[in-house]
Order: structure tokens, then C-alpha cells, then sequence
């Protein structure tokens, strides 16, 4: 199967190439094998994020809040403030370290424990802003509340997006002259009309605040990329694994993949866009750090003692680790930039966000769309 | 009346030594204050491999530790049993060991009353599938496994209930004296930053290797010997039944299956006493327990790694041998009075995990005839809290008339019939390790739960394969709401996370890294930590 270009990595770095190449007229492919890292997002961006990206997810139906070149302000489950660019339509920025409101009211699921309300309402309370903790219950809870493992943000997502107008009669009951409500993200896991619903009915402001994982507005931003890539007539290889690429002179030749054994796929260009330890685009081992597709060479410290810092809060050397590239984002190998390969997102040397994941992913984006 | 600050004994140290101590005297009838500095089980008592000793190991260099050993052991089943793994052990013999060890080995585990079997190595692979396929002989020995940290909690909590009074999180600053008599002891209260005076006609050392401080605080000296031990937890329960080498003790010689995982260890090394609160693993240790591990299971060499860690062995210093490997496991009871001249000061000290009720009653025989009290020991005879209902399918089947569910198949395992107290709660706390948030809630109302860390050694929460990446938030929002302090629970979590990267150090590599960057994620950039 032939390609213009072949991405390995369907997170938000591959997405957004593919989507941004395919809508250039470039035919594209991305191998996914699933897990990435926007399935735990914070329904934020931080770090700087290029002017293109907010038109793109605009095109893909996803709005994202903010100034892409400017900071606002979080409020994050530990009740904290913290810095971030742009935000999925969910979240309530903020343009200072305070949040805007008179009166809270932080309002979630009965037994529902991956949302830390006593430390939301503490960071509120610090403010010097009253607050009050409200639990509440619907009868489509009440089955997975029997089943303790239930209780999870993608499972609560599924009952209540399915009757958003009960959930909004009984969050008006609970407000007493509150301005802001704060509810967990378990809502709009398929598309953001429950949210927005939500909104609709509710005479406050309301601030949805990530979870413990999954992320339900995560996944559906990344459900909505990967329909807009294919609207855009872009291949999505889901649940597949790129496991052997062979090069010669230089070039990528061809990938093989898991899935498709018989079957080689090629292209002009290649992307590596497959993320860092946990999607598997580095792989450790008692001695080394390696990047294990094209065998890229990998900048990180020598010694695995030199990986990590003492403090678990603080940077972590390994999580800098990534594939050295020359200038134009060509991975070397062996100290040689391989010409028709380019690397994006978290896989790169240094530290890591999403608007550095995106702008490498644009720059990658523009050589190729020369 | 007494004064609420006077008591007839005083204990010190909440590893399982003083937990045990505590309630051997609160069941002979003493009134009984126990005083730890961290929480229970933190030293020694919480790091080592949880082995229930046959006494094999010991058979062929210390008679005497053996014999103790089996005793110990079959009581342990009894009062203990939702504590206890019945596993058994294997001695087995490589082709690099010398298997003419094995008679002698065989000869001294009966004379000590051990029961050891040579089996066929055909048999034995039949038996445990993962040991080693080369071996050339195997002995079956009784050896089991045992929680540490249920067992401290379950005798702690039965001192309770027998009336003694625990402080957990309190700091004994000074021995009180007057002349050459131990009147009692001030503390400082770690929580609160309170300091108080506390008297006993009797107060007893069981501060493991840190009682060699304490003894010193009351000015007599006990050369302890502290020797580090390290282990590595794998991420799966690899084998059934304990594999030990049958050779003379060495490094990395015992794998025991514990709850969902396996232990491999030890190694012991001297270290100098004052870093005995900070035990780091070396590179050169996950080494040498990789290396020797592989050898007893080789699938070792290929399954995750949960953790490294190491305790400190509370040795009495006996001759000069570096290792510490030659000194005596045995128990150490010093009544400072006929040793020392210092009336009302009793050290216990030495022995292992699984002699500590011995330990127990010979400290509270020796503060039994200090304080004139003729009552006979009984904790051989009484089933500690959470093993009156008899073993665990017993226990499951007295509690829930329906079939139980895994969760609660996972809580009536760790707290035994104490299972039948525990609220259903709604939502899974802890996904590894099945541990409910009702079981949460029980802990945190009954069993001295001060901190994440202490409810990590009364449930398992944060101790199964993510070490505390989803639960460690979820149990941490649980105790802000049950301590009403949202600040102090959020320094808490800090602290928790910064304890599993501890452990996860050492061993941070594949899929372990994985997890580790994972969990990186959620705290520094979900939650905004």
C-alpha cells in the first residue's frame, strides 16, 4: 500500500498532521495502536501553541478556548491555579490566578471518588470565595453504583449524557444563589452537545474539571480528529502497530505493521509521532533508552541512575529523554538525518507539551506540504 | 484512680515486637501504653520478605533459633491464620551446590522438629512450576508466608480492645529517671507538636534497631548491629511455595509468594546506625537479587518489578563477623536491673518477624514479676482479631450467605472476620488490589490511620502494580473528608507519591517506567500537583 505520507502515532501530534496534511491534498495514513496521551488530558493546552492550531480544530467541530500566544489560568482537581494556553470548551478560563466567581457550589455524582471535591473546595476557600460540596444521585446511577468498579468517568458519561435534562433539574435544585457550579468532566463523551446542553439550562457559569483517566472530553477530542482525518480522506490503521521499518541509503523505505503482515506500506514521507515510554515510542531496559522502530539516535543520560531526580515532583530527566533530530526535524541515525523521515510531538529530545508537540508537528507539516 | 498519664508498662517501639508486647500485657490485665514514633510496622517489622519460617534455613548453623522457629510457626497458623499463607517451602539444590548438604540439612530440620521431605526434582517441578528446571534435589519444609503488616495491625488492635492505649506518630524524647530507676518517658506528639510526660513502673524497649538509641537515651548501652537487608517485589505471585537454596545462608536464597506478588531477598550488609532511618537500594543490589533470583525461578528475569526496599535487621553485635550472617537470630531479653542496675528498663530485641510473640512473652514474663503480677501468658492459645472464625473460605461463608464477590473475597483475605464490620461503600478505592472504600472507611475509623502511608499498611491501597497512580487521589479525597483538612491531606498525597517513587527508583525501567511516566502525568499535570 502506497502513501504520500505514513504517520506511526494517532495522538494528538499524528492527528493534527494528518488532518493539517490531508486537508493540504496529501494522502495520508496514520497507524494507531490506541493508547495516547490524549486520553488522560487536562482538557488543556500549555506551552506555546501555533496560531493554525485553533483554525484546524475549528474545522474538525472542536472548539478550543484561549490565546494560543497568551497565558490564562485552571483551576485543576487539586484546586490549584496553573498556567495554560488554550482549553477545550469544557473549561473555564481564567485571565488571573483567581477564579471569577462569588459563590461555588461543586456539585458531583454520589460515590463517584476519581474527583477530589474536599481539595477543589479548599483551593476555592483559599481564594477567600464560599463554597459548598453537594453530592447528587439519578436513578440512571443507580446500577453502576452496585458494581463497584463501575464508577468510572467514561461510564458515568455514558448514563448522564443520556438524559442531561434530568441532571439539569437536579443541579438547579441544589444551587442556592451560587454563580458557579463546578462538576466533574463525566459529560459529552461522544460529541460536546451535552455539555453545551448543560450550559444551556443552568443560570451559572459552569466549570467542568478533569478527572482521575480517562478523560471523556480527551477522548472525544481525539474521536473527533481522527473523524475529521478521515472525512478529509486520510486512513486510519486503528489498533495497529508498526513493528519493522527498513531503511536504506538513508530513506525509509517501507514499514511493516502487527496487523497488515503481509502487506508492506510505503511513502514519500514518513512521521514519527508515537509519544514517549507509555505509547511505547521510547522503550526502556536496564542498561539503555532506546527508540525501538527505526533504531533513531536517542538523547538522554548515560548512566540509569542519571534518569531520575530524587524528588518525584520534580523534572525527570528520563521524561526529556527523546530521538536527537537535525534542524529541519530529521531523526539521526547512527549521527546521519535520515531525509524522508521527520519526528513530532513528545517524542523529541527536551521538555514536553502540547504546544510544543504541536509546533513541531507544523513545522513538520509545512516542509512537507512544500 | 490512677492519673491518666500513669500506666504499668510502657512500650516503646510499634514494629510487630511492641505490638505484640502490648498485647501479651493489656491480655494479662496491665494497664498498657504503646508509643511509636511513625506508625506501626515502619521499621524492620514492614521491610523484609514476610516468610514464615519453617526454621530450616536456621536448622544447620542455629538449633536453637530453629526450634523457636517451628513453634512459632505452628501457633502462628492457629491464632493468626488470616495473616498466614500456608504455602510450604522447597530447599533446592542447583547443580552448582553441593548436594551432599542435603543430609545434613534433612538430619538438623528433624532433630529441631521440622518436618522435611526429600522429593523427587521431577516432582517438585510438578509441584512449584517455576523453580528452577535444573535442580538435582528438593526438600519440602512447612514454610508459609506471612503479612506483616495485618499482623502487627490485628495485635494492635487487639491490645485495644484488652484496653491498652497506642500512640502512633509520637516520639519519645527522654527516658525519665530518678536515681537508678526508669520512671517513665516524655514524648512529643508529631501530629500535634505536643509534648507529654508519661509513668510506669515498667517501661520496655522494642524499638528494633532504634532501640539501640533508646537504650542509650536511658543510659545503658545495647551494641546493636544493624544490618541492611534488600529485596525486590515482583509484580506477580511467580510461585506457590516458598523456593529457598539448600545451601548455608546467602545472598538472594529465599523467594516467598506474598498476597498478588512474589519477594526476593536478601542481602545484608553492615551499615553505620545513623543511616538506618534513610536505607537506599544500590544498583549493584537490584543486581546481585536479579542475578541469584533468576536462579531459584527463572522467570524472574523477565517479570516486572514493583519495588525495591530495605530494612535494617535488629542484630545484637556478638563477635566481629562483618556480614552479621553468623550472628544469632536469637532472641534478646535484657532486664536492665540484674544487667545494668537500672531498675524498671526491660530491652527485647533480636529474634524475627515470626518469633515476635516469644519475644512478647518473655518481655512480659520478665515485667510480670517486676510488677508482682502472676498471670500466664495466653496469645499462643487466643486467636488474634480477624482469625476467630477460623480460616479464610470458613470465614467468607460465616459472614455472606450469598457468594462473595472478588472485592470481598479480597477484604475478608486481608481483614478476616473483621470483614463482617466493613460497609459495603460504593466505588472501587483501589483497583490492584480489590480494597474497597468501605474497607478504606473501616481502616481509617479503627486501625490508627494518621496518613496515606499508614492506610497503605492496613489495606494494601497503592501497594499492587500502579503503586498508587489512581488510588493514592482517591484515598487521599477520603481522608481530607474524614480529617476535615484538605491541606494536610494534599501534603499527604505529596508525601505518598515522593515514598512509591522511593521504591520505584531503583527498578525504573520498561513497562515499571511506563507506569511511572504515567503517573507523572496524572499528578503533575491532571491534577496540577
Amino acid at each position: 500500500m502506497k502513501f504520500q505520507t505514513i504517520i506511526v502515532g494517532g495522538g494528538l501530534a499524528g492527528l493534527t498532521a494528518g488532518l493539517a496534511l490531508q486537508k493540504k491534498g496529501i494522502s495520508c495514513a496514520i497507524i494507531s495502536s490506541g493508547e495516547n496521551a490524549l486520553h488522560f488530558s487536562s482538557g488543556t493546552f500549555s506551552g506555546d501553541c501555533p496560531e493554525e492550531t485553533v483554525r484546524l480544530f475549528e474545522e474538525a467541530g472542536i472548539v478550543l478556548k484561549g490565546d494560543p500566544a497568551k497565558d490564562s489560568w485552571r483551576l485543576t482537581p487539586s484546586g490549584s491555579m496553573q498556567k495554560v494556553r488554550l482549553a477545550f470548551e469544557d473549561v473555564t478560563l481564567y485571565p488571573s490566578e483567581k477564579i471569577n466567581a462569588t459563590n461555588v457550589l461543586i456539585a458531583n455524582p454520589e460515590g463517584f471518588i476519581d474527583f477530589p471535591t474536599a481539595f477543589i473546595a479548599d483551593g476555592i476557600s483559599q481564594q477567600g470565595i464560599p463554597c459548598k460540596v453537594k453530592s447528587f444521585s439519578l436513578p440512571c446511577l443507580k446500577l453502576l453504583r452496585e458494581s463497584p468498579s463501575e464508577m468510572r468517568s467514561v461510564g458515568i458519561a455514558k448514563k448522564l449524557d443520556g438524559c442531561i435534562e434530568e441532571v439539569a433539574e437536579c443541579i438547579k435544585g441544589l444551587l442556592d444563589g451560587e454563580d458557579l457550579v463546578i462538576l466533574p468532566q463525566v459529560f459529552g463523551l461522544a460529541s460536546p452537545e451535552p455539555v453545551r446542553a448543560l450550559r444551556a439550562a443552568i443560570p451559572a457559569e459552569i466549570n467542568f474539571i478533569g478527572t482521575m483517566p480517562p478523560s471523556v472530553p480527551g477522548i472525544r477530542v481525539q474521536l473527533q480528529l481522527k473523524k475529521a482525518f478521515e472525512r478529509a480522506g486520510g486512513t486510519f490503521l486503528m489498533g495497529d502497530t508498526a513493528i519493522m521499518a527498513e531503511i536504506a541509503d538513508g530513506t525509509v523505505r517501507f514499514i511493516r505493521t502487527k496487523n497488515l503482515d503481509s502487506h508492506i506500506l510505503s511513502a514519500d514521507n514518513y512521521i514519527l509521532a508515537s509519544g514517549t515510554f507509555f505509547s511505547k515510542g521510547l522503550t526502556s531496559s536496564m542498561q539503555k533508552i532506546s527508540e525501538p522502530l527505526f533504531g533513531l539516535d536517542v538523547e538522554c543520560p548515560e548512566e540509569r541512575t542519571e534518569w531520575y531526580s530524587e524528588d518525584f515532583f520534580a523534572p525527570q530527566p528520563y521524561m526529556a529523554a527523546g530521538v536527537k533530530t537535525d534542524k529541519d526535524l530529521h531523526p539521526l541515525r547512527d549521527g546521519q538525518p535520515i531525509s524522508n523521515l521527520y519526528a513530532a510531538g513528545s517524542i523529541l529530545a527536551g521538555k514536553k507539551n502540547a504546544g510544543m508537540a504541536l509546533t513541531s508537528t507544523f513545522k513538520v507539516v509545512k516542509k512537507i506540504a512544500l | 484512680m490512677a492519673k491518666s498519664n500513669e500506666f504499668d508498662v510502657i512500650i516503646i517501639g510499634g514494629g510487630i515486637t511492641g505490638a505484640g508486647t502490648a498485647r501479651d500485657c493489656a491480655m494479662r490485665g496491665l494497664k498498657v501504653l504503646l508509643i511509636e514514633r511513625h506508625d506501626i510496622a515502619t521499621g524492620a517489622s514492614g521491610r523484609n520478605h514476610g516468610l514464615l519460617h519453617s526454621g530450616a534455613r536456621y536448622a544447620v548453623t542455629d538449633q536453637e533459633s530453629a526450634t523457636e522457629c517451628i513453634e512459632e510457626n505452628m501457633i502462628l497458623r492457629r491464632i493468626a491464620s488470616h495473616c498466614v499463607d500456608e504455602t510450604d517451602g522447597f530447599f533446592i539444590t542447583l547443580p552448582e551446590d553441593d548436594l551432599d548438604y542435603q543430609a545434613k540439612f534433612v538430619e538438623s530440620c528433624r532433630s529441631a522438629g521440622i518436618r522435611a521431605d526429600i522429593i523427587d526434582p521431577e516432582e517438585a517441578r510438578r509441584l512449584e512450576p517455576s523453580v528452577n528446571p535444573d535442580i538435582i534435589g528438593a526438600v519440602r519444609v512447612p514454610d508459609g508466608s506471612v503479612d506483616p503488616f495485618r499482623l502487627c495491625a490485628a495485635n494492635m488492635l487487639d491490645a485495644k480492645l484488652h484496653g491498652a492505649k497506642v500512640l502512633v506518630h509520637t516520639e519519645v524524647t527522654e527516658i525519665l529517671k530518678e536515681g537508678d530507676r526508669v520512671l517513665g518517658v516524655r514524648t512529643l506528639d508529631h501530629v500535634t507538636g505536643e509534648k507529654s510526660e508519661w509513668y510506669a513502673p515498667v517501661t520496655i524497649n522494642a524499638g528494633g534497631i532504634w532501640g539501640h538509641g533508646i537504650a542509650e537515651m536511658a543510659g545503658v548501652q545495647v551494641g546493636m548491629f544493624p544490618a541492611k537487608g534488600a529485596l525486590l517485589i515482583f509484580a506477580h505471585r511467580v510461585n506457590n511455595i516458598v523456593i529457598n537454596r539448600c545451601r548455608k545462608p546467602a545472598n538472594a536464597d529465599i523467594l516467598v509468594p506474598g498476597d498478588t506478588v512474589c519477594i526476593i531477598g536478601t542481602t545484608s550488609t553492615r551499615v553505620p546506625y545513623e543511616e538506618c532511618d534513610n536505607m537506599k537500594v544500590t544498583p549493584e543490589e537490584v543486581d546481585l537479587l536479579l542475578t541469584e533470583g533468576a536462579k531459584l525461578a527463572p522467570a524472574l528475569a523477565t517479570t516486572r518489578i514493583l519495588r525495591a526496599y530495605a530494612g535494617v535487621r535488629p542484630l545484637v553485635s556478638a563477635d566481629n563477623d562483618p556480614t552479621g550472617r553468623n550472628i544469632s537470630r536469637g532472641i534478646v531479653c535484657l532486664d536492665h536491673e540484674e544487667r545494668d542496675g537500672l531498675k524498671g528498663f526491660i530491652t527485647i530485641t533480636g529474634g524475627k518477624l515470626m518469633t515476635y510473640r516469644l519475644m512478647a512473652e518473655k518481655a512480659t514474663d520478665v515485667a510480670c514479676r517486676k510488677l508482682g503480677v502472676d498471670r500466664h501468658c495466653a496469645t499462643a492459645l487466643t486467636p488474634l482479631p480477624g482469625s476467630e472464625l477460623g480460616g479464610f473460605e470458613e470465614t467468607i461463608k460465616k459472614i455472606w450467605t450469598m457468594p462473595a464477590t472478588t472485592y470481598q473475597k479480597a477484604t475478608a483475605f486481608r481483614t478476616g472476620s473483621s470483614a463482617k464490620d466493613i460497609e459495603k461503600g460504593v466505588g472501587l478505592v483501589c483497583e490492584c488490589e480489590e480494597v474497597s472504600s468501605g474497607e478504606v472507611d473501616y481502616a481509617i475509623r479503627n486501625l490508627e490511620v494518621h496518613s496515606l502511608t499508614d492506610l497503605r499498611r492496613r489495606t494494601r491501597v497503592g501497594m499492587g502494580t500502579c503503586q498508587g497512580e489512581l488510588c493514592a487521589c482517591r484515598a487521599a479525597g477520603m481522608l481530607a473528608a474524614s480529617h476535615g483538612c484538605a491541606e494536610r491531606a494534599r501534603k499527604d498525597m505529596r508525601e505518598f507519591m515522593n515514598e512509591r517513587w522511593k521504591g520505584s527508583r531503583p527498578i525504573a525501567w520498561g513497562d515499571t517506567l511506563r507506569e511511572c511516566e504515567f503517573t507523572n502525568w496524572i499528578y503533575n499535570h491532571v491534577l496540577g500537583l
